[in-house]
């Protein structure tokens, strides 16, 4: 599904990603953890085109195609996801029709006809019963006053509303409690299908616990240093990441 | 990305066309001949001419206000024709079937049939085409319900003790310089009156076309609720594309008296110039309501068009209890300038108003709100609850607040807001990262930000403004 | 279009009272200046957007002043009064320094007349300069005028590095006793990069004085990474008028923090005019205002954000009651090139009488797209709420009233960086409110 390549990427010139190499299989989850500033939410948003991350070399091929030729909201139609770590507050624009536009331009892009108002409506309040949102929440502006759980939440509802292929979750367990870690991770579970894939990226082994990875991958200043499976994940929390800076150099 | 947000903007103005329609137009020049010409033409009682005068009188010693936050090259007013009206209108069509099909032709094409039959239900409209009505739907179904509903020259003749009772009542010929200039050379615009009690059973509707070269358009509307009763009143306007500017100086008067409803709509769309800033309307409107006892005056605008806008309906709430409402969202890109906002006069007890200003700059424009409340020592428990929020696109456009708040009445509780943002970058890629274009995202992101507007909008126009304010963000992305 | 000026009657006694004072002749072109402006600009009235809601009849009435005698000197009833404070105090009255009233003059604090080649450099450098440094089109004339009465002052110069020692305590005591005498007083502060320094200016009045007109400027230039902490306090007895402005240049990375507090007057009126004019610069500027009887108070603040990154915190608060009247107008000016710029502004009014009036303006003017602006202004009464839950507690509603008043005040007053001041003031201001009971 996803091939990345010797990437090398910077951010205001300060190079993040220092060619940093990944392969993920279809239906596969990767977990990527990693110590602070390791550069494990610059991968999310560089492959999601986010401004401001420039690619200096390396390649990333998504389904076949080179990522890097698409824009960012093409990326999105074809199926790329970011669940975001700070998810984005739009004043005035309702979560509905927010997610009413998202689907229409992903359906359009797979030459489906667009849902119907009325499927588009059952279809959304059955999503946020899935996610434990209250179907008020459709009304609501976009993440407008949510709080933290429910911003997390609401990003869920939207990955299983898109049903993207690759689905990237920076960071969404963190600042959850317990209940709101079961919802995300619940969420995630009833998605994967053995086809659909997704890189986890957290700082945490809690989150793992729900979502078994079945690789796991330790990035460190800007590549991948250290890969295996969900046993590496318990080895980390038990010895934190310092051991491996060895692995670094 | 906010130079991607800039240059979405670079759409055609879809209602730019000029149609061939031959006009008697008086040659340019404003003198007393003039203002005796358009009366004569309009078959008035001397009462009418009379009243005219004494304005174009008073407009004789009146200079131009220069306090608004706009710039334009001095207007020669004696560069203007006053009065142009489209030939086959001579004699004034008594049906639809004699009238131009060129006419209707042109109305059509701007999405507003006048055929009875294929007009959105529910909406009454009079159209008017440089100085003349050309025509006024369901004007029986209204009849029926005692709605007077007709161009205001038709009103004068006919309704002569209405006109006369209630014309310069709210905006007297003095009141302002564009304002006595109106009472002057005033041509057409449509005249309302709802009678005690009656709810209007449609929507009414006037649309404004400015369609010859070198005339100005100077409406008149005056609307008058009589006790209890309620009407929702809707206004659009378009203009050819031309290099030249047009001057547009209505009056709208509106008399809400005790108990009575009126809710007044405005989707301002005149030619707003090219992106070089090169011609486009001068808009200066005065526009303002009495509210006696427990009445209620609605102001909502969408103002996308005008290379130059200069107007502040106001609510005058005189009697206690009184509402006043103004609702404005006000688009500006390329080289406009907007300098708008509302006045609300509290003398009445327990009067309140609301004031929601939305103001979206972009491109090298500038957006203005200027407001006042001025609360009288007798407006005892008056309240007022402003908010007023800005929208840059661009780091090359303006976005001012002016309010002026004057308060004499120790049990009046004033809010007054205002906030500027911007699209910001975060708010783009997320909506990208879903799979919305860039254009699709600044519009749904702007249409958000001016949401509490345009709920308030009749719902057949709420899509129309909505749909208006991505045609006129074009270009500000990309 | 633009007509002749016809100057005003004022204006005429003005520039006359001008030449019957003379000065040190390094302030002469300052001082020819402001003659050939003042004389020149078009009288303000009601139109003119400054002055729309302040009359200037109360400074039209000075039509025939005279210099007050110059050789006055404040007596020890009046000084013993003043705040216990720890600072270096000056003390002029009626616009003249009393040098036996006023503490020695440290390192750095020099009067104009006694200027040495050194403070003259600073004097030709800056005076008259910062308060031009201003959009033409809202030139101050009483700037003007101050430049034309221009016969002495007070410079602060802080070399590079240095501090202040002790805060500089400017009073200015109106003692005059025969009616229609006006003052002059100029305050010239320049902060070197990285110096910081503390003033200030407390303005009164001897209980027994006339009417009087004092007109004052203070510019003040603060270089990178400087700091300023001003205080300005206009507590003049209610039958005079003042018309003050404060202009301040904030270079980069400079920071100053201001409190002011008026006491209205037949006239007063307050210009703060703020130049952010390098990156980083942060202001914060506190205020109050209080109006009974038939008092004017009248505060104009612009912060005009010309560079990027800079920040501007303002809070007013004001109580006005009886037959008097308040202005604020607080402009906010955001340059195209500003950007990054955090402004806010917040006005807050308490009327609590329906012959009273409140007129606010807070205004915004952006040209710069990545901003953060606000402002707000609310005029209301006291919260009833508050009232009945202090009543419940068995206070009477006068005393709560009161107690709400100058809670309402106090928030504000809390601010002040000099305890000596702050306590004075709340004693004060509590006097106030219990009389108004």
């Amino acid at each position: 599904m996803l091939q990345i390549k010797e990437l090398v990427a910077e951010i205001d010139g300060k190079q993040i990603l220092n060619g940093l190499n990944l392969t993920i299989g279809d239906g596969e989850v990767h977990a990527i953890m990693g110590p602070n500033g390791a550069g494990k939410s610059t991968l999310g948003n560089v492959l999601t085109g986010r401004d401001g991350y420039e690619v200096k070399s390396g390649e990333v091929l998504f389904n076949g195609k080179n990522l890097f030729d698409l824009e960012i909201e093409e990326r999105a139609r074809e199926g790329m996801f970011l669940a975001f770590q700070y998810p984005v507050e739009i004043p005035g624009v309702s979560n509905m029709e927010f997610l009413k536009a998202s689907l229409d331009a992903r359906r359009k892009h797979q030459g489906l006809e667009e849902l119907s108002s009325f499927d588009f409506m059952k279809l959304a309040r059955e999503t946020s019963a899935k996610v434990s949102l209250d179907a008020a929440f459709l009304k609501r502006g976009v993440n407008e006053g949510f709080s933290g759980g429910e911003k997390k939440r609401n990003e869920i509802l939207q990955m299983m509303l898109l049903e993207p292929q690759l689905c990237i979750l920076d960071e969404t367990d963190s600042g959850l409690d317990i209940d709101a870690l079961q919802v995300v991770a619940n969420g995630v579970n009833a998605m994967r299908d053995g086809k659909r894939s997704f890189i986890v990226v957290t700082h945490y082994q809690r989150l793992l616990d729900y979502i078994v990875p079945d690789h796991v991958h330790v990035l460190a200043g800007g590549k991948i240093v250290k890969s295996g499976d969900k046993e590496l994940a318990k080895e980390l929390e038990a010895k934190g990441y310092g051991w491996l800076e060895g692995e670094v150099a | 990305m906010s130079e991607q947000v800039e240059s979405l903007i670079r759409k055609d103005y879809a209602a730019g066309f000029h149609s061939a329609i031959e006009s008697d137009t008086l040659p340019p020049g404003l003198n007393e001949d003039v203002i005796r010409h358009i009366s004569a033409q309009k078959e008035e009682p001397q009462w009418m001419l009379d009243w005219r005068l004494k304005a174009f009188e008073a407009w004789k010693q009146m200079v131009e206000p220069t306090w608004a936050h706009v710039h334009y090259p001095k207007i020669d007013f004696q560069s203007i024709s006053y009065y142009s009206s489209p030939k086959s209108m001579k004699n004034r069509p008594k049906s639809l079937d004699e009238v131009d099909p060129e006419l209707l032709e042109t109305y059509k094409k701007l999405g507003i049939p006048l055929h009875e039959q294929e007009a959105l239900a529910g909406v009454a409209v009079d159209a008017v085409f440089d100085s003349v009505s050309v025509v006024t739907t369901f004007r029986e179904k209204l009849k029926d319900a005692g709605v007077i509903f007709c161009p205001i020259s038709e009103a004068i003749r006919e309704y002569p003790e209405l006109v006369q009772k209630y014309l310069g009542s709210v905006v007297p010929q003095k009141d302002n310089f564009y304002a006595a200039l109106n009472s002057a050379v005033f041509s057409d615009g449509s005249f309302v009156y709802i009678p005690k009690g009656v709810r209007c059973p449609m929507e009414l509707s006037t649309y404004f076309r400015i369609n010859e070269l070198n005339t100005g358009q100077f409406e008149r509307t005056l609307i008058v609720a009589d006790e209890g009763s309620y009407v929702s009143y809707l206004e659009g306007c378009t203009a050819p594309m031309r290099d030249e500017n047009q001057l547009h100086a209505a009056v709208v008067e509106l008399v809400a008296l005790d108990d009575a409803r009126i809710k007044y709509s405005t989707v301002q769309n005149w030619y707003p110039g090219d992106k070089d800033g090169k011609g486009g309307i001068y808009n200066f409107v005065t526009k303002r309501g009495i509210a006696h006892t427990n009445a209620r005056i609605s102001w909502t605008q969408v103002e996308t068009g005008s290379a130059v806008t200069w107007k502040y309906p106001s609510c005058i709430l005189k009697g206690d209890n009184s509402v006043g409402e103004f609702y404005s969202v006000a688009l500006t890109n390329n080289f406009q300038q907007a300098d708008t906002g509302t006045k609300m006069i509290h003398l009445g007890k327990n009067t309140s108003s609301t004031i929601i200003a939305k103001g979206i700059s972009a491109g090298r424009s500038n957006s203005s709100y200027r407001g006042l409340v001025r609360i009288n020592p007798g407006a005892e428990g008056a309240r007022n609850f402003t908010q007023c929020d800005s929208l840059l696109i661009g780091d090359r456009c303006g976005a001012h607040t002016f309010p002026y708040i004057e308060n004499r009445n120790s049990s009046a509780v004033i809010e007054h807001e205002a906030t500027t943002s911007k699209v910001s970058d975060d708010q783009m890629f997320l909506c990208q990262q879903r799979g919305l274009d860039a254009e699709k995202a600044v519009s749904m992101i702007v249409n958000g930000f001016c949401r509490e507007v345009f709920k308030e909008l009749p719902m057949e126009f709420a899509v129309e403004a909505g749909k208006l304010l991505e045609v006129s963000l074009e270009g500000s992305v990309g | 279009m633009t007509q002749p000026v016809q100057p005003s009657d004022f204006q005429k006694r003005a520039l006359t009272l001008a030449q019957q004072r003379s000065a040190p002749a390094f302030l002469q072109t300052v001082r020819q200046q402001g003659l050939d402006e003042f004389g020149q600009i078009q009288w303000p009235g009601r139109k003119t957007e400054m002055w729309k809601y302040t009359t200037l009849r109360p400074v039209e009435a000075f039509a025939n002043a005279e210099w007050p005698a110059d050789d006055v000197a404040a007596d020890g009833e009046q000084l013993a009064s003043l705040p216990e404070l720890d600072a270096t105090r000056l003390v002029f009255v009626d616009g003249l320094f009393d040098g036996a009233a006023s503490d020695e003059l440290p390192d750095g604090v020099r009067l104009f007349s006694q200027a040495d080649e050194a403070a003259r450099v600073v004097l030709d450098q800056y005076l008259g300069k910062i308060a031009k440094d201003i959009d033409p089109s809202r030139r101050n004339l009483f700037a003007a005028l101050n430049d034309a009465w221009l016969t002495d002052g007070v410079l602060v110069y802080v070399p590079k590095n240095a501090t202040l020692e002790k805060p500089l305590y400017v009073v200015h005591l109106s003692t005059a006793q025969a009616a229609e005498r006006v003052a002059n007083q100029r305050l010239l502060v320049v902060l070197e990069q990285g110096a910081s320094a503390d003033l200030i200016e407390h303005y009164l009045s001897a209980d027994d004085a006339s009417a009087s007109f004092v007109n004052t400027l203070t510019e003040i230039h603060v270089g990178d990474n400087a700091r300023l902490s001003h205080t300005r306090l206009n507590l003049e007895h209610e039958a005079s008028s003042h018309v003050g402005a404060v202009h301040i240049n904030l270079q980069r990375s400079a920071v100053a923090n201001g409190f002011t507090l008026a006491e209205g007057g037949e006239l007063k009126r307050l210009d703060y005019q703020i130049n952010h004019c390098g990156e980083g610069a942060e202001l914060n500027l506190n205020g109050l205002y209080l109006g009974r009887h038939q008092q004017h108070v009248d505060y104009h603040t612009t912060i005009e954000h010309r560079v990027p990154n800079c920040t501007s915190q303002e809070v007013f608060r004001g109580i006005v009651g009886d037959k008097a009247k308040a202005v604020f107008n607080g402009r906010i000016h955001i340059h195209q090139d500003a950007q990054k710029t955090l402004a806010e502004l917040n006005n807050r009014n308490l009327l609590t009488s329906n012959t009273a009036e409140v007129d606010t303006k807070p205004e915004l003017e952006i040209y710069a797209d990545d901003v953060r602006c606000a402002h707000g202004a609310t005029i209301s009464q006291l919260d009833e709420t508050a009232l009945y839950y202090l009543q419940s507690r068995g206070i009477e509603l006068p005393q709560a009233r009161m107690m709400l008043s100058y809670g309402f005040i106090n928030e504000v007053l809390e601010t002040l960086p000099h305890e000596g001041i702050r306590t004075a003031l709340q004693k004060r201001l509590r006097q106030r409110f219990v009389e108004e009971i």
